[in-house]
C-alpha cells in the first residue's frame, strides 16, 4: 500500500516540481533583471548571478512542489479528527537534506571567491583615478592632475579608482559597471573597473550621506582607448580654455550644472548656469556678487524650483585666486 | 513553588496614600522631579566647571533621556519592592496583589503575572506596528512619483529611519518577547517566570523606548535621519532628534536583555518534573537560543550607540576620522549585534511555526532533535557572519571570503528547518486554520527571502546589489514574510488561550490573503528595481522607475489596509468571540491542558511530564499527566 502511494506521489511531485521550475525560469529569463553590463567585472558578476539563479530555481521548485502536493493531498476535512502518521524522522533523509544544500552553497562560494579575486585584479598598468566624495558631489582626479565632476574612462583598460571621502561615508556605484565601493573619510579604498562598452551611464551614491543623498548623481562616459589618450593629453580639453574653466572642471561643478561653454557640464541637479544673468536679476543682486555668494554660501539664496543641495563646503575649499578666476569665468560666459 | 498561592486584591488606597503608592498619580509628580534633576545636574556641573555655554541643549537632552524614564519607572512602581528590600526594612510577604488582572485597569499597572505582561507586550507592540506601518505608507506616498511631493529629504529620511527602528526594536523583537512571556511558563508547567518583578520592569521599559523614538521624530530642529543603521560619522552630526534614537535603542535593548535573562533562568530552572530538555516544545528551545543571542549580542549595539553619543556630547573621537577615530569600527560593532538580531527576530518565529505546523498537521515534528540542534547551530554561526553587511564598506579585504562562507553555511541549518517542516506536513491531516495559513505563508515567503539571502552572501553579487532596493526586498521577505507572518500565526494560535475566546476564522483568512497578496505585490518588484539601479533611502529617483514605484506604493496601501481586518477581528473577538474552551486545537503541549485563560497561577496541580510534546498519531501517547503521585523533585525547586 505504502509503496504504491509512494510511486504515484513521486510522479505527481515531479510534475509539480517541473511546473514550478518552468514558471520560475520564465520569470528569471523574461524579466530583464540586470542592466546591460558595461565592464568585464559586471559580466563576471552576472555569471555568478546566473549560476546562483539556476541553483535557487532548483531549490525553490523542490520546496514549492512538496508544499503544493501537501496542501492538495493532505487537506483534512473540518470534521476529520484523525491524526496523521506518527513519523518522527528519517535519518537518511535528514542527512541528504543537510548534505545537498551544503554542497550547493559550497559551489556558489567557490565560484564567488574566484570571481571576486578576478574582479580585484588591476593588471600591471592600471589607470588610477582618484575619487573624492563630499556631500553631495563626486570629484574625479586624473594622473595629469585635472579633476572633473564626472568620470571618463577608456574602453578595455584596467582602471583603479582610489576612493576617499571628506565628510561622511558615500558609496560609488554605476549599475552598468556593477562594481561598488564605499568612500570612507580618513581611509582609502579601491575599486577595479575594466570598461567593455562605450556609452554614458549613471553614477550614483548608494550610502545615505545626508539630505542631498538622492541627488548625489553623476555619470561615467566610456570612450575608445585611443580617443581617451588624446583626451588625456589635451588635459581633458579644459587646458585650452580660460583658467576659470579649469577651476570649474576641477571642482566637479558640471556634475550638477549645465554650462554650454564647459564640455561635459550637463548636470540638471542645479540651475542652468547659462542663465545666470536672469537668475541674478531674480535674486536682485549684481551678477558677480551673486555668483560669489552662491558658491561660498549656497544656502543664502535658493533658486526657486531647486533644492539646497549644493555642497556647502565646496566654495571654501577653492583657493581665493582660483575662486576669482571661477567667478570671472562664470560672469563672462553668462554675458 | 509547589505550594499554591492565594490571590489578594490590593486594599483601595485613600488620601495621601493615593499619591505615594505606586501608580499613575505618583508618576505625575515623580517624573517632574526627575526631569528637574536631568536639567539641574548637567547645568550645575557645567556651571561649577566654568564650561560655556552652561545651558547646552544636547547635553541636557541626553541626561533627560536617562532621568525621565527612570522617574516614570519609579513613579509607576517598577522599583518599589527592591527599594524596600535594599533599604533594609523587614521583608514584607508578597500578597500577590499585583499579580493577575481583574479588570482592564490592571493592564495599566505594574503587574507581575507573566500572562498579563505577555498581553501588555503584545498589545503595545501592535500599537507600534501600526505606527511603523503608517510611517511606511507616508513615505510610500512620497515615492509614488519621482521628485519631491509631500516631504523634504529631512522628513523623508526621518520617516524611513523610524519606520525601521520601530518595526525592529518596538515590534518584532518585543512581540516575540510578549508571546514567549505568555506561553513559556505555561509550556514548562511553571507558575510564572523566574523573576516576575524583573519581568514587569522589562515590559515598562518598552513603551518608554517607543515614546522616545516617536518623540525624536517631532523634535524641533529635526528628527534622526541617518537610517536605522545610523552609521557614524553621519549620525554624530544629526539634528537633536538623533539623541532620542541613541537613547531609545538603549532602553529597548535593556528591556530585551532583562527578558532574555528571565527566559534563560526560567527555562533552565523552572521546568515541571519530567520536562527534560529533549521534551521541551520547540518554541521553548527557540526562545532559549534567542535569549542566548540577546544576552551575548545586545550589549554591542548598546556600545555602538553609547560611543556615538559620547562623540556627540563629550566630543570624543571614537568614530571621528578627524580625531583619529575608526569610522568602520561603528559598523563592526553595530553588525556584531545586528546580524544576530536578525536571528533574534527569526528564531522565536521558527518556534511558533513548529508548534503550529505539528498541531495543524496532526503529526509529530519531523526530526525534533535536529530541529533543536539546528537552532543551536544558527546561534553559533550567527556570530561569525556580521561582516556580510560590509562587503563594500572598505574593511580588510581578506575578511570577505570567510564571511561569505559562514553566511552560506548558515543556510544549511536553516534549510534543515524548512525541509523538516515540509516533512512534518507530509502525510498529515492538515487543517487550514488561520495560524496554519500564516505558517504556510511564512514557509513560502521565507524560502524566497532565504534564497535572495544566498545571492547577497555571494560577495560579487552583493557588490552589485548592496544598498539598493534588492536589499529592501530581501529584508522584507525575511522580516515581514518571515517574522511578521510568524507573529500573526502565533497571535491567532494563542488568541483562544489568552482571551478564552475564538477569533473569527473567516476574517482571519481574509486577513491572511490580503496580507499575503499585498505583501508580494509590494515587495517582489523591489528586487527588480534594485538590481536595475535604484538605491535605497532616496526620496527622489530616476524617472525610469516611476511606474513601478507607483505600483508598489498602491500595493503598499493595500497591505496597510489589510491590518484593519486584523485589528477589527481581534477587538471584536476579544469581546464577543465564541468561548474557546481549554484546548480548541487538540494540542498536547502543556499550555493547552489548562483552562483558557489559565488560572491565576497557571496550574492548580503541578503536571508530571511523561513524554514528548508532539506525539500526534501515537496511540495512547501523553506529554504530561495531572494528579500523579507526588513526584520526587527534579532539578532545582
Ligand atoms: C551636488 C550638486 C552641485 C554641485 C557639485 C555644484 N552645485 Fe551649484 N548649485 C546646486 C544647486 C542644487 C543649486 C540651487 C540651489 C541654490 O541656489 O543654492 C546651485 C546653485 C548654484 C548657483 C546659483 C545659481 C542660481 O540660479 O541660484 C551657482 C552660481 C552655482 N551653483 C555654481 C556652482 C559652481 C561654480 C560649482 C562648482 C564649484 C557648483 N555650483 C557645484 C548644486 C550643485
Ligand atoms: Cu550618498
Ligand atoms: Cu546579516
Amino acid at each position: 500500500m505504502l509503496r504504491r502511494v509512494r510511486r504515484g506521489s513521486i510522479f505527481q511531485l515531479l510534475g509539480f516540481a517541473a511546473i514550478a521550475a518552468v514558471i520560475t525560469s520564465l520569470v528569471a529569463v523574461l524579466v530583464p533583471w540586470l542592466p546591460n553590463p558595461a565592464s568585464d567585472e559586471a559580466k563576471r558578476i552576472h555569471f555568478v548571478y546566473w549560476f546562483t539563479t539556476v541553483i535557487c530555481i532548483g531549490v525553490f521548485a523542490a520546496v514549492a512542489a512538496v508544499m503544493t502536493y501537501s496542501v492538495i493531498k493532505f487537506r483534512a476535512r473540518p470534521d476529520d479528527d484523525s491524526d496523521g502518521a506518527p513519523i518522527h524522522g528519517h535519518t537518511k533523509l535528514e542527512i541528504i537534506w543537510t548534505a545537498i544544500p551544503a554542497v550547493l552553497v559550497t559551489a556558489i562560494s567557490i565560484v564567488s571567491a574566484i570571481v571576486l579575486a578576478q574582479n580585484s585584479r588591476t593588471g600591471s598598468h592600471p589607470l588610477v583615478v582618484k575619487v573624492v566624495a563630499v556631500q553631495f558631489a563626486w570629484k574625479f582626479t586624473y594622473p595629469n592632475g585635472k579633476s572633473y565632476g564626472y568620470l571618463t574612462l577608456p574602453k578595455g583598460r584596467h582602471v583603479k579608482l582610489d576612493l576617499t571621502a571628506n565628510d561622511v561615508i558615500h558609496s560609488f556605484w554605476s549599475p552598468e559597471l556593477s562594481q561598488k565601493q564605499d568612500a570612507v573619510p580618513g581611509q582609502h579604498t579601491s575599486l577595479v573597473i575594466t570598461p567593455s562598452r562605450t556609452g554614458t551611464f549613471p553614477v550614483i551614491c548608494t550610502e545615505l550621506c545626508g539630505l542631498g543623498h538622492a541627488l548625489m548623481r553623476s555619470h561615467v562616459t566610456i570612450i575608445p582607448a585611443a580617443k581617451f589618450d588624446t583626451w588625456m593629453k589635451a588635459g581633458g580639453q579644459a587646458a585650452s580654455g580660460p583658467p576659470g574653466l579649469a577651476v570649474f572642471q576641477e571642482n566637479g561643478c558640471g556634475g550638477c550644472h549645465t554650462l554650454k561653454a564647459a564640455p561635459g557640464a550637463n548636470g540638471t541637479i542645479g540651475p542652468d548656469l547659462d542663465k545666470l544673468k536672469q537668475e541674478a536679476a531674480r535674486a536682485h543682486q549684481p551678477l558677480a556678487a551673486f555668483i560669489k555668494e552662491s558658491i561660498l554660501k549656497p544656502s543664502a539664496y535658493i533658486e526657486p524650483g531647486y533644492r539646497d543641495a549644493m555642497p556647502p563646503t565646496l566654495g571654501a575649499s577653492i583657493p581665493a585666486g582660483k575662486l576669482t578666476q571661477l567667478v570671472q569665468y562664470l560672469e563672462q560666459s553668462a554675458k | 513553588m509547589t505550594e499554591l498561592h492565594e490571590h489578594h486584591t490590593a486594599p483601595a488606597r485613600t488620601g495621601i496614600r493615593r499619591l505615594t503608592g505606586p501608580g499613575w498619580l505618583r508618576v505625575l509628580w515623580v517624573t517632574p522631579i526627575f526631569f528637574g534633576i536631568g536639567v539641574g545636574l548637567p547645568v550645575l556641573i557645567r556651571w561649577l566647571a566654568h564650561w560655556h555655554p552652561v545651558w547646552k541643549g544636547s547635553v541636557i537632552l541626553t541626561v533627560e533621556l536617562v532621568t525621565v524614564p527612570l522617574g516614570f519607572l519609579v513613579g509607576i512602581g517598577g522599583f518599589d519592592y527592591w527599594a524596600h528590600y535594599a533599604s533594609g526594612r523587614p521583608t514584607v510577604e508578597d500578597d500577590h496583589s499585583s499579580h493577575g488582572a481583574k479588570s482592564w485597569r490592571d493592564y495599566f499597572r505594574v503587574n507581575t503575572d507573566h500572562k498579563v505582561i505577555g498581553i501588555q507586550y503584545v498589545v503595545t507592540t501592535i500599537i507600534f506596528f501600526c505606527i511603523g506601518g503608517l510611517l511606511a505608507m507616508l513615505f510610500r506616498a512620497e515615492l509614488a512619483q519621482p521628485g519631491d511631493q509631500y516631504f523634504n529629504p529631512q522628513t523623508f529620511n526621518v520617516l524611513v529611519s523610524n519606520h525601521a527602528a520601530l518595526m525592529i526594536f518596538l515590534f518584532v523583537i518585543p512581540a516575540f518577547a510578549g508571546l514567549g512571556n505568555y506561553v513559556i511558563p505555561l509550556m514548562l508547567g511553571a507558575a510564572d517566570m523566574a523573576f516576575p518583578r524583573l519581568n514587569a520592569l522589562s515590559f515598562w521599559l518598552l513603551p518608554m523606548a517607543g515614546l522616545m523614538l516617536v518623540a525624536g521624530m517631532v523634535t524641533p530642529g529635526g528628527g534622526p535621519s541617518a537610517g536605522w543603521t545610523c552609521y557614524a560619522p553621519l549620525c554624530s552630526h544629526q539634528p537633536l532628534g538623533q539623541v532620542f534614537f541613541n537613547m531609545g535603542v538603549q532602553w529597548a535593548g535593556a528591556s530585551s536583555i532583562m527578558t532574555a535573562l528571565n527566559f534563560l533562568v526560567t527555562i533552565i530552572t523552572m521546568r515541571a518534573p519530567g520536562m527534560t530538555f529533549w521534551r521541551m516544545p520547540l518554541l521553548v528551545w527557540a526562545n532559549f537560543t534567542t535569549s542566548l543571542l540577546v544576552v551575548i549580542a545586545t550589549p554591542f549595539i548598546a556600545g555602538s550607540q553609547f560611543f556615538v553619543m559620547f562623540d556627540r556630547v563629550l566630543h570624543t573621537h571614537f568614530f571621528e576620522p578627524g580625531g583619529g577615530g575608526y569610522v568602520l569600527g561603528y559598523q563592526h560593532i553595530f553588525w556584531f549585534y545586528s546580524h544576530p538580531a536578525v536571528y533574534i527576530m527569526m528564531l522565536p518565529g521558527f518556534g511558533i511555526i513548529s508548534e503550529v505546523i505539528a498541531v495543524m498537521s496532526r503529526k509529530p515534528v519531523f526530526g525534533y532533535r535536529l530541529m533543536a540542534l539546528s537552532l543551536m547551530a544558527i546561534l553559533v554561526l550567527g556570530f561569525s557572519v556580521w561582516a556580510h553587511h560590509m562587503f563594500v564598506a572598505g574593511m580588510a579585504g581578506w575578511l570577505r571570503v570567510p564571511m561569505m562562507v559562514t553566511s552560506m553555511v548558515i543556510a544549511v541549518p536553516t534549510g534543515i528547518k524548512i525541509f523538516s517542516w515540509l516533512a512534518t506536513m507530509w502525510e498529515g491531516r492538515i487543517h487550514f486554520t488561520t495560524p496554519m495559513l500564516f505558517a504556510l505563508g511564512f514557509l513560502s515567503m521565507f524560502v524566497i527571502g532565504g534564497l535572495s539571502g544566498i545571492y547577497l552572501a555571494s560577495v560579487p553579487i552583493d557588490i552589485h546589489a548592496s544598498d539598493t532596493y534588492f536589499i529592501v526586498a530581501h529584508i522584507h521577505y525575511v522580516l515581514f514574510g518571515g517574522s511578521v507572518f510568524t507573529i500573526f500565526a502565533g497571535i491567532y494560535y494563542w488568541f483562544p488561550k489568552m482571551t478564552g475566546r475564538m477569533y473569527d476564522e473567516r476574517l482571519g483568512k481574509l486577513h491572511f490573503w490580503l496580507t499575503f497578496i499585498g505583501f508580494n505585490l509590494t515587495f517582489f518588484p523591489m528586487h527588480y528595481i534594485g538590481l536595475q539601479g535604484m538605491p535605497r533611502r532616496v526620496a527622489d529617483y530616476a524617472g525610469r522607475f516611476a511606474d513601478i514605484n507607483l505600483f508598489i506604493s498602491i500595493a503598499s496601501f493595500g497591505l496597510g489596509a489589510s491590518t484593519l481586518v486584523f485589528l477589527y477581528n481581534m477587538a471584536k473577538s476579544w469581546k464577543h468571540g465564541e468561548p474557546a474552551g481549554g484546548n480548541p486545537w487538540r494540542a498536547l503541549t502543556l499550555e493547552w491542558q489548562v483552562s483558557s485563560p489559565p488560572p491565576i497561577f497557571n496550574f492548580d496541580e503541578i503536571p508530571q511530564v511523561v513524554g514528548h510534546p508532539y506525539e500526534y498519531g501515537v496511540p495512547g501517547a501523553k506529554h504530561a499527566i495531572f494528579g500523579a503521585p507526588k513526584p520526587e523533585p527534579v532539578g532545582t525547586d
